[in-house]
């Protein structure tokens, strides 16, 4: 007889025996398997969340085709076409030799946004530029949400083919604010098609108020200005031209007004939405000093250089909101904070400034739905 | 084990309406979006003194009320 069937027959048996038992075994399962178990958890729910993000991908595609199909009375069947726009890809600079960067990545998204206008001008017979603008939009959407889907897919099926139990975590971690952004991508969708503004808009609907009525002459593309007057101050008030879906080049206009124009303004100031952090209220207002311009940099990189070259302070006005909000149909709450912003505005152009100065004003953000 | 992935189906249904404002006298008129509607598009004769009004504002709000 061996020496554990004899330790066995010397140990009484009884249930508490059996409990703790099971409970070791339960240990030991757990301490050799429990990451297996845990990236079998993360697997699923990463899938399911996957799904989700392939639904709103289709979705935002089909939503781009039918637009292009009913409203832009697209010549042919655009599918094949939007099929290829969703899977161009913009190579970015090298960034090994910093100097004069910003020069080239400002070109090669140049290059991007005038490919995109041409593309979608022979995707529609349409030559209504809001409807151009909007389908312009609507492939971008349709785009950054298929990026997302195979990025996401990519790491999933990594993970997966890997075992690699810190991928698929990472990533299961990473999927609620995923979701959160592809989700306030797809409901912007509803809004560009019926070209409402959206929550971003805010700088150019506080500057449109200023803009009606008076003369406008474009001063780079697709960026508007006009001659206002305020307490003795001459206003320079600038923003993308609408009711077009468009955000302008306002580092360029800038640069052009003060440089090429030779106005010397005594101040610029900005009105941008900002996003907001938890607990902030929606169509909060916050001031500040710089550039208020987000995006890939370009355009802030232009206006800190005007600014900085011309010795002119930079004031910002910021709406505080979502990521979701400013994407989506304006919100009573940010739209209320226009006339917030307009006191705001005029208080900061009596502080720092005096009569018979100049003073430019830059409502940045998608000017869709607000015209001047 | 608890999903991570969260719902995207507990919004509520967003009304959007566009404001008409007269530039005489101020008044406000609230009505349902239309399309084609745009800030600082010409909206109908203000009521009160029957100047044209434009259109100053465009926002949606929840058909919910919020509390």
């Amino acid at each position: 007889m061996s020496l554990i069937s004899t330790i066995a027959l010397q140990v009484p048996f009884d249930s508490s025996s059996l409990v703790t038992l099971v409970w070791v075994g339960f240990f030991m399962l757990s301490f050799i398997y429990g990451t297996r178990i845990q990236s079998y958890f993360a697997l699923n729910d990463i899938g399911r969340g996957l799904n989700k993000l392939k639904v709103m991908k289709d979705k935002s595609r089909k939503e781009a085709i039918d637009y292009l199909v009913n409203v832009g009375k697209s010549p042919g069947d655009p599918t094949q076409r939007v099929d290829q726009f969703l899977d161009y890809v913009t190579i970015m600079p090298v960034d090994i030799d910093p100097q004069g960067l910003v020069g080239k990545i400002d070109h090669v998204v140049t290059t991007d946004n005038d490919r995109v206008r041409q593309e979608v001008s022979k995707l529609v017979s349409q030559t209504n530029p809001v409807t151009v603008s909007i389908s312009e939009n609507l492939l971008e959407v349709a785009t950054s949400l298929n990026m997302i889907h195979k990025i996401v897919r990519h790491f999933y099926l990594l993970g997966k083919k890997t075992n690699s139990y810190f991928t698929l975590i990472q990533l299961q971690m990473l999927m609620p604010m995923i979701i959160q952004e592809a989700d306030a991508l797809l409901n912007a969708v509803d809004s560009f098609k019926v070209g409402q503004p959206v929550g971003d808009g805010i700088g150019p609907v506080v500057v449109s108020k200023y803009m009606v009525g008076k003369e406008k002459r474009v001063v780079a593309k697709d960026t508007v200005m006009a001659i206002s007057e305020y307490k003795g101050r001459k206003l320079y008030m600038l923003k993308a031209d609408g009711p077009m879906a468009y955000v302008g080049q306002p580092g360029v206009a800038i640069r052009k007004v003060v440089e090429e124009m030779g106005v010397k303004p005594s101040a610029i100031i900005m009105i941008d939405a900002a996003l907001k952090l938890e607990g902030e209220k929606t169509g909060e207002i916050a001031e500040g000093v710089g550039a208020a311009i987000g995006g890939i940099g370009v355009e802030k990189f232009q206006i800190e250089e005007v600014a900085t070259h011309n010795k002119v302070p930079l004031y910002a006005i910021l709406v505080k909101q979502s990521i979701l909000e400013a994407i989506t149909v304006m919100r009573k709450e940010i739209a209320e904070a226009s006339e917030k912003v307009v006191v705001v505005l005029n208080r900061l152009i009596e502080e720092k400034t005096k009569e018979g100065d100049d003073v430019l004003v830059a409502g940045i953000g998608n000017t869709l739905g607000v015209a001047q | 084990m608890m999903s991570s992935v969260p719902s995207s189906d507990k919004k509520s249904k967003l009304l959007v309406y566009s404001i008409e404002e007269c530039p005489v006298d101020g008044q406000k008129t609230k009505r349902a979006f239309q399309v084609g509607d745009y800030v600082t598009k010409d909206g109908a004769k203000c009521t009160k003194c029957g100047n044209q009004t434009r259109v100053s504002l465009v926002f949606a709000e929840s058909s919910r009320p919020s509390g």
